[in-house]
């Protein structure tokens, strides 16, 4: 059989060659737990753990509490983020490179209440900064906002 | 006024006060609320929802995530009970105060910045001793003189983030903490893109790194 160039076996075989690097920087904290009270939990690729002081938020964490608990996050660009019982989030994008102008911080907020205080990045490139809800999508301008988002049925 | 009217008034407001408090909790559903941020800076909340754009421009004002009322004022008994945990939860804001550090030229602190990272140590340390659970964040400078020839300003930036690094972990080892007390630290470089002197971004004061703690 004739071997002929297979681009996609080329660009599965440099996804494979890049993937750990991009696993490794995934692994880079992009925050830390702050303050908890009750029962939060963090969960990273699967792996869940329950959120104390200190505890590492990472790119795709999910962040939940149950009912009765609280949970405050700080992140690299000092933003602020804390939430209320009942609830639940993921971090689905985060960039803070300045010198390269990658910036971005897009959450999803399934239900519960969030209140949130805008960092650098939404200083830095107001339209990189999201927050999904089951119902509208939250864009913001340099501010704090509190958001509460209701089970949709 | 007398005791008839007190009551009647007692009555009224109580009446009132029934037909607000319903109004709020059957009108709430899912809504964002804007606020004024701790540095008293009002932005904007943009939201997308299935009826179109709503835009918050008004320090309390609400938006419904459905879109299906116009934006409306969030009383702060409602903000209260909706918030008040998720308010209190609130991680401290960062330190942003420590003073920056400056280089001669190359990863050498001035004498200066060598006393004002002291202070810095003891602040962290201090810190720690109180119980709080630090992060820091150290990000390095250059100014737009060119590096030597094989450098670049954007390496040069992380070269001095991560002599300080070395130099706080050491100095916070020397002043009694233990490794595992050691708050973690990152470092970054801004290269030559964020020049501290923005009409002058040669200018030798833009050599320097930043320590944020949070």
């Amino acid at each position: 059989m004739k071997r002929r160039f297979n681009f996609r076996q080329a660009l599965a075989g440099l996804i494979l060659t890049t993937l750990p690097l991009f696993s490794q920087a995934q692994t880079e904290p992009i925050g830390y737990v702050k303050t908890v009270t009750g029962e939060a939990w963090v969960t990273n690729a699967g792996e869940r753990v329950r959120a104390q002081r200190g505890t590492p938020i990472l790119l795709g964490s999910q962040l939940r509490t149950q009912a009765g608990a609280s949970l405050g996050v700080s992140f690299k660009d000092n933003t602020l983020m804390s939430f209320g019982p009942d609830t639940e989030l993921t971090v689905d994008e985060y960039l803070y490179e300045p010198a390269d102008e990658q910036l971005k911080l897009s959450t999803r907020l399934m239900r519960g209440t969030l209140n949130y205080i805008a960092g650098v990045i939404a200083k830095l490139k107001p339209d990189a900064v999201s927050v999904r809800t089951p119902l509208g999508v939250i864009g913001v301008r340099g501010t704090q906002f509190l958001v509460k988002a209701e089970d949709e049925q | 006024m007398n005791f008839t009217h007190q009551t009647t008034l007692l009555a009224a407001t109580t009446a009132l006060l029934a037909v607000l408090a319903g109004c709020a909790a059957k009108g709430t559903g899912s809504y964002v609320v804007l606020l004024r941020d701790p540095d008293g800076n009002a932005g904007k909340v943009i939201v997308q929802t299935p009826q179109g754009e709503q835009v918050l421009t008004e320090v309390f004002k609400g938006a419904a995530l459905d879109g299906k009322r116009e934006p409306f004022f969030v009383m702060q008994d409602q903000l209260q009970r909706d918030f008040g945990a998720a308010l209190a939860a609130t991680a401290p804001l960062p330190d942003l105060s420590q003073k920056p550090m400056r280089f001669g030229g190359g990863t050498n602190l001035t004498n200066e910045s060598a006393s004002d990272l002291e202070n810095t140590v003891r602040a962290i340390v201090a810190s720690v001793r109180a119980g709080r659970s630090l992060d820091i964040s150290i990000i390095g400078h250059a100014d737009t003189l060119p590096p030597a020839p094989g450098d670049t300003n954007q390496a040069l930036g992380l070269r001095r983030a991560d002599a300080v690094k070395a130099l706080l972990e050491k100095q916070m080892l020397s002043a009694g903490l233990r490794a595992s007390e050691i708050p973690p630290i990152a470092t970054a470089s801004h290269g030559d893109k964020n020049p501290f002197n923005k009409a002058n971004p040669a200018d030798g004061i833009n050599r320097r790194v930043e320590i944020t703690i949070r």
